[in-house]
């Protein structure tokens, strides 16, 4: 998700610059921010037109070409500093790039109240008809005494405030979600929001209190829950194994598999080989993510349609096959329904498998043949998720 | 006879504020001496390392200093007030404090029918802050609006009620100008507390 951070202030060294340096950085797993300064725009002047200028036709276009936008302001005199005031004249005179934009606010004051009131001042600015920017309700995140704020490698100090910020960016991408659904076009529905797909809520099961991003997500959280491995026995339903055991059972299966769990988090898949060599690439550092880290934005409408559909109970497998691997093979992803003995949704089986080696054996043994075509009994099978992401085009 | 100073709070060429100010200058130059002054050429605020004013501040500052009272008159821009007015006040709010405690008139003209309500809300909460902490006279607005069509070729205010509204309050600010600044040079010390504010050092 590309995001423009608009640098609230013009001064020299900024503690509102820090701020968004650091989001750019700490969550960089979950947004790509572009930092922009504004200390190059010239005080607005309606009798002195510069909207042609390179500096606010740059802002114009990066602002245009963003999902969203986070606007980090100081508090000058309990309002916005003149140099925002200015650069939002600009864009809200002849141009108007933030109309409909979702836009969230930052903050970072010398008082305790660390800006509150200009981002007061700044919302109401926003919701002004020239701007007309959506801006996210809720979630104020004022830095208060910036000036102890940070350390000296530049991050927040305090391990809270970072916790209460990824909150806040969370949210800010599903605002964007659902922002983008009330703009888009009747009839191309993007359903993502329907699904929690960053994985922000916890089930039963969930392990607590470490960063579903971290390349050692299962390391961290095999120590935490002392999980067992090697060769350990494991009753099951019905058997004893030892985990060895079980890990080469499970390498064995003719697919590629991979659980997520009912809070749409990637908990495990059977890693045999790279990420090159799969047909559905998985990396061993992915394990632990939510499910809108492994998919690309355009997808998570599919995606959530396809949860949907196994939650709901409406399907319990829904298959689609992915033509790009070439003719000689027939790829089908098969999305499977975990359920209890009671018939509750845990989380999806996805298993990805070539089926022309079989449908070839088949054929063989059998003495048939493949009429019509050749493919169109795979792709008869396909319609549904292929009606659903014929419907996701987003109108950007 | 008073002493007061009009800041114009925009850069633009013509403007319903600067016409609502002369038109102020105009009528009541029995009353007030009024001195119509613009921010159009200040640089833009930008927070110098010496907080030392550019000029044109020092000149602006030296005026509010020696004026009885002050009167702003802001457009409205994005239902705030414009970033050249806020840039003004950060220069003096930043360098020479001339505001602390100087009583402050609000006016404001714009084309819809509001009449700058907005910006002067905000405007009221910035003179406010610690280092500007002027002292603006409470519940009076002069909202101007639909400017565009309220002078005529002369520049006076077409509209009678609106200059008897106008003259009610100018009448009241007079007044408000004298208690005020016995109020303050009984309170002295306060102001000198008030000019050692700063931000940045506590
Ligand atoms: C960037 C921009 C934003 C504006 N936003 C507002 C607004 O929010 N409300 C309003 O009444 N007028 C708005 N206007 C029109 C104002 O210019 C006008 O109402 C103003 O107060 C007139 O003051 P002046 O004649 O002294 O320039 C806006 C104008 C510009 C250039
Ligand atoms: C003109 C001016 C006015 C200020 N007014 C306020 C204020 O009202 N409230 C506040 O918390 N800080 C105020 N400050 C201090 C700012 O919070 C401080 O300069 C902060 O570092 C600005 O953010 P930045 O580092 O991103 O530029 C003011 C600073 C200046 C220069």
């Amino acid at each position: 998700m590309k995001i423009v951070g608009i640098v609230g202030s013009n001064a020299d060294f900024s503690y509102n610059r820090l701020l968004l340096d650091f989001i750019a950085k700490k969550f960089n797993k979950l947004i790509d921010v572009e930092v922009l300064d504004i200390a190059d725009v010239p005080m607005f002047n309606q009798s002195d037109d510069q909207t042609n200028s390179d500096v606010i036709q740059d802002l114009n276009k990066k602002i245009l070409g963003a999902d969203g936008v986070i606007i980090a302001t100081p508090e000058y005199n309990h309002s916005i500093p003149s140099a925002l005031q200015s650069v939002l004249e600009w864009l809200s005179f002849k141009i108007h790039p933030l109309d409909g934009k979702p836009v969230m606010i930052v903050g970072a004051s010398y008082d305790v109240q660390g800006s509150s009131r200009s981002q007061l001042h700044l919302r109401q600015i926003l919701d002004a008809p020239g701007v007309n920017a959506v801006v996210m309700p809720g979630n104020e995140f004022l830095l208060g005494e910036v000036h102890k704020a940070f350390d000296k490698e530049k991050n927040l100090k305090d391990k809270e405030t970072t916790q209460f910020l990824e909150s806040c960016i969370k949210k800010f991408i599903r605002f964007i979600n659902v922002v983008n659904v009330m703009h888009s076009p009747d009839g191309m529905k993007d359903l993502s929001s329907t699904e929690d797909l960053y994985a922000t809520g916890f089930i039963d099961t969930t392990i607590k209190d470490i960063n579903m991003l971290d390349d050692d997500w299962v390391e961290q959280a095999a120590n935490k829950t002392n999980a067992v491995d090697g060769n350990t026995y494991v009753k099951l339903n019905r058997g004893i194994l030892t985990v060895d055991q079980i890990n080469y059972f499970l390498d064995s299966m003719p697919a590629e598999l991979t659980f997520a769990d009912s809070n749409n988090q990637f908990l495990y898949y059977n890693y045999k080989y790279e990420a090159e060599d799969m047909l559905a690439a998985r990396r061993p550092e992915q394990v632990g993510y939510p499910l809108a880290e492994c998919h690309p934005d355009r997808a998570y409408s599919s995606v959530a349609w396809v949860i949907q559909q196994l939650r709901t109970g409406k399907e319990d497998v829904v298959r689609t096959h992915v033509p790009t691997h070439g003719p000689d093979k027939f790829v089908v992803h098969s999305y499977q329904a975990v359920r209890n003995g009671e018939g509750n949704y845990l989380g999806i089986n996805e298993y990805v498998r070539d089926i022309k080696p079989i449908i070839d054996w088949y054929l063989e043994q059998t003495g048939q043949q493949l009429t019509g075509g050749g493919v169109d009994a795979v792709s008869g099978a396909t319609s549904k998720v292929d009606s659903v992401s014929g419907a996701t085009v987003k109108n950007n | 006879m008073k002493n007061f100073v009009g800041i114009v709070g925009t850069n633009s060429d013509s403007s319903t504020n600067r016409q609502l100010l002369q038109f102020i200058q105009k009528h009541f130059a029995g009353k007030a001496n009024m001195e119509v002054c613009e921010i159009k050429d200040l640089p833009s605020f930008n927070k110098p390392k010496d907080r030392e004013p550019p000029v044109e501040v020092q000149k602006l500052s030296d005026k509010i200093m020696e004026a009885d009272g002050v009167i702003i008159s802001t457009p409205e821009y994005n239902h705030s007030v414009p970033a050249v007015l806020k840039s003004t006040l950060e220069w003096l709010s930043y360098t020479t404090q001339p505001l602390i405690d100087k009583p402050v008139m609000i006016t404001g003209a714009s084309y819809g029918r509001l009449g700058s309500s907005r910006s002067q809300a905000h405007l009221r909460q910035m003179l406010d802050a610690p280092e500007l902490k002027a002292r603006i006279m409470p519940s009076s607005e002069f909202l101007l609006g639909y400017s565009l069509q309220a002078f005529d070729e002369n520049g006076d205010l077409k509209n009678q009620s609106k200059i008897e509204e106008l003259e009610g309050i100018f009448n009241d600010f007079i007044q408000f100008v004298d208690i005020t600044n016995q109020l303050v040079s009984a309170k002295s010390v306060h102001k000198k507390q008030a000019q050692r504010f700063s931000w940045e050092d506590h």
